[in-house]
């Protein structure tokens, strides 16, 4: 084409044009955080005081109380969300990354995770309702399974704490002894985790009767099975094979590279990623809202329907009183600032860590 | 293959056996929920039948008529809208934060995009119902009601009495809600555009922005749709940002300033109160539509991504 000052011109201003209002929608992003950060830290620094977290709240309509059963119930949920959940993740994140490693299986299952984490929270919740909820006088099975893991989680740190107890107490001579001492601290922790289940079993876990913590425990734990599954897997596809030839070539156990060697390159990875999935459940509403459902009376057991700051945010701020408004602000911003600080760290966290 | 034919210690098949257990569950979750909520609708399955269902508006549990159309109808307008609203915003920041950005301001704005995907969807509720519906309904839709309200064929779309809770408010915080998806998916897309493709643009004389437009963005083109179809999965399952300011109200309006309600909201707001097995039963019903649609919607997402992961690798 023959040079025309006028057209270059006009492709010049056009390109300025374009470019402005991709300038604009960046300003337009960070426009709508700052809002809604700046509204929520307005709203909820006036109704921030010390009764908030340790009163329970006053009958509907007089003013006063404060939010314990729900900052407790909370705290209770995502404790065994994460009892359950993190094990599971973490177990099949590496057993895709390491044992099933390039085959079509780990392909299917980390595909199907990935669609796993963006499924809609609330069918989740409904799923629980079925299992867990409806089924009343059965069997808790979210309650089973959350205290199987809890057993199972303080065997293997007794077993670790045993372990390093008899290796300082009986230096290990020779390599039957040691296999001996091994064997026996297993079948000892075994023994121990099976005890600790047969004590809390019964004393933590009732049948159903509706709403109960339990439900809520495992729909989160669903919802965060997929997260730490993916990060896991990602974490330790960054650790180099190479690394583990080494450990290989010097007559290692794929166990024992696992665990001395994959593991140990992607710790910092892998606890980021738990603890971000931590924080992206605390902010869950819509699968709780029918499993452990709300309950405005302080309670520690995970067999009643139990409280939660999101659902109390979704009631209080549904509700008419303006005192109610003022606490689901405050345990907005509470819930809000804890996320995002988490969020901010960890990903500081792994930006330094896996700079390129 | 050469790594699998060694030899296993008992640790080794002990842990291999419990890791694939975990791996398995996944599998077995997703399997298990389709199971489950097909089971519990099969009641409503029954009496209303599958198009009938689908394709029927009423709603009514006193009569004990349901029908999904009209929660269908709202999912489908509140999706539609607010990834209207968002792609173009998104792709903008993309761009944005690809090339025109400095680069020290590139790692904060990138962060602070991101930091929407992280704020929990129950805030973006409470602010919609508190800050953005008065705002709404005070300024922005009487002002889209006195300009655009009177233009033929498209003017239908803003009658009513602007009251800020309905389609058009819950379509705006839920595009809110999914730029950072589709901003992130297309910021990566963008960068992944060969230094040398670009530098050959501009050699020949090409401005910045036919760069961006006839370059990059065709090269980014899988990425992006990807990031879009992912960004619409996320929106059909938005519940709580929008239960605050849908309203819950069944009925179809061509008006987008009308209360309505979509499926999350639907069940969100009637399922601890359904007082009926056939009720209950029509809500899972509902529940399995929106798993299938958006289990569909998230393979296709996925589709995509894993395509433009190849071609870019090639």
């Amino acid at each position: 084409m023959i040079y025309n000052p006028a057209h270059v011109k006009k492709r010049k201003i056009k390109s300025y044009i374009a470019l402005s209002l991709s300038t604009v929608a960046a300003f337009l992003g960070l426009f709508w955080l700052g809002f809604i950060l700046y509204d929520v830290l307005r709203h909820g620094i006036q109704g921030l005081s010390l009764e908030l977290f340790l009163e329970d709240p006053a009958p509907p309509g007089i003013e006063g109380g404060g939010l314990r059963n729900a900052f407790v119930g909370q705290l209770l949920i995502v404790f065994y969300a994460t009892i359950i959940g993190v094990p599971l993740g973490l177990l099949a994140g590496i057993f895709v990354a390491e044992y099933a490693r390039g085959t079509r299986f780990a392909r299917t299952i980390s595909i199907l995770s990935d669609i796993m984490v963006s499924v809609p929270s609330i069918v989740v919740g409904t799923f629980v309702y079925a299992i867990l909820v409806k089924p009343v006088g059965h069997i808790n099975f979210g309650g089973l399974v959350a205290v199987g893991f809890l057993s199972a989680i303080i065997a293997v740190v007794f077993g670790w704490f045993l372990s390093f107890v008899l290796s300082k107490l009986f230096p290990v001579k020779s390599a039957t002894t040691g296999k001996f001492i091994k064997l026996l601290t297993a079948l000892f922790t075994t023994m121990f985790g099976l005890f600790i289940f047969l004590i809390l079993y019964p004393k933590l876990v009732d049948r159903i009767q509706g709403f109960n913590g339990w439900a809520g425990a495992v729909s989160l734990a669903f919802i965060m099975i997929p997260v730490v599954l993916r990060t896991t897997e990602d974490m330790l596809s960054l650790v180099p094979w190479t690394l583990r030839e080494a450990a290989f070539a010097l007559g290692a156990s794929y166990y024992n590279v696992i665990k001395d060697v994959a593991i140990r390159a992607a710790i910092t990875g892998i606890l980021t990623g738990i603890i971000l999935s931590i924080a992206r459940v605390a902010g869950e509403t819509a699968p709780l809202l029918f499993t452990s459902f709300n309950n405005s009376y302080f309670t520690l057991d995970m067999n009643e329907p139990m409280a939660s700051l999101t659902v109390t945010i979704f009631n209080y701020a549904m509700g008419p009183y303006e005192d109610w408004h003022t606490k689901a602000w405050a345990a907005s911003l509470v819930i809000t600032v804890f996320i995002l600080f988490i969020t901010i760290v960890t990903r500081t966290i792994i930006g330094i860590k896996y700079k390129k | 293959m050469g790594k699998f034919l060694r030899k296993y210690p008992i640790s080794d098949v002990i842990f291999a056996f419990i890791s694939f257990s975990a791996s398995f569950v996944v599998l077995s979750l997703i399997v298990a929920i389709a199971y489950v909520l097909y089971d519990e609708s099969s009641l409503a399955m029954h009496r209303f039948g599958v198009l009938n269902f689908i394709f029927s508006a009423e709603w009514d549990p006193v009569k004990e008529v349901f029908g999904a159309a009209a929660s269908l109808y709202g999912t489908l307008v509140t999706t539609v809208l607010s990834l209207m609203f968002a792609i173009p915003v998104s792709i903008g920041i993309a761009i944005f934060l690809t090339e025109i950005s400095p680069h020290l301001l590139k790692t904060p704005i990138g962060i602070a995009i991101e930091m929407l995907a992280a704020i929990p969807s129950i805030i973006y509720g409470m602010w919609g119902l508190f800050t953005l519906a008065p705002i709404m309904a005070n300024y922005i839709e009487p002002f889209l009601q006195k300009t655009l309200g009177n233009v033929p064929v498209i003017g239908v779309l803003f009658q009513g009495t602007p009251q800020g809770i309905d389609l058009f408010t819950a379509s705006v915080v839920l595009s809110i809600m999914i730029t950072p998806f589709i901003t992130s998916v297309a910021r990566d897309a963008l960068n992944l555009t060969p230094d040398i493709m670009k530098e050959s643009a501009y050699a020949l004389g090409a401005t910045r922005w036919e760069v961006v437009k006839d370059v990059m963005i065709p090269y980014a083109k899988l990425g992006i749709y990807g990031g879009i179809v992912l960004a619409l999965g996320r929106a059909l399952g938005e519940t709580m940002a929008v239960a605050f300011v849908l309203g819950n109200n069944h009925q179809i309006t061509l008006s987008l300033f009308e209360a309505a309600a979509t499926i999350t909201v639907t069940l969100a707001n009637e399922f601890t109160e359904a007082d009926s097995d056939v009720y209950l039963s029509s809500l899972f019903y509902l529940a399995l539509i929106l798993f299938t649609l958006s289990f569909i919607i998230l393979a296709v997402a996925k589709f995509f991504l894993l395509k433009a992961e190849r071609g870019y690798s090639r």
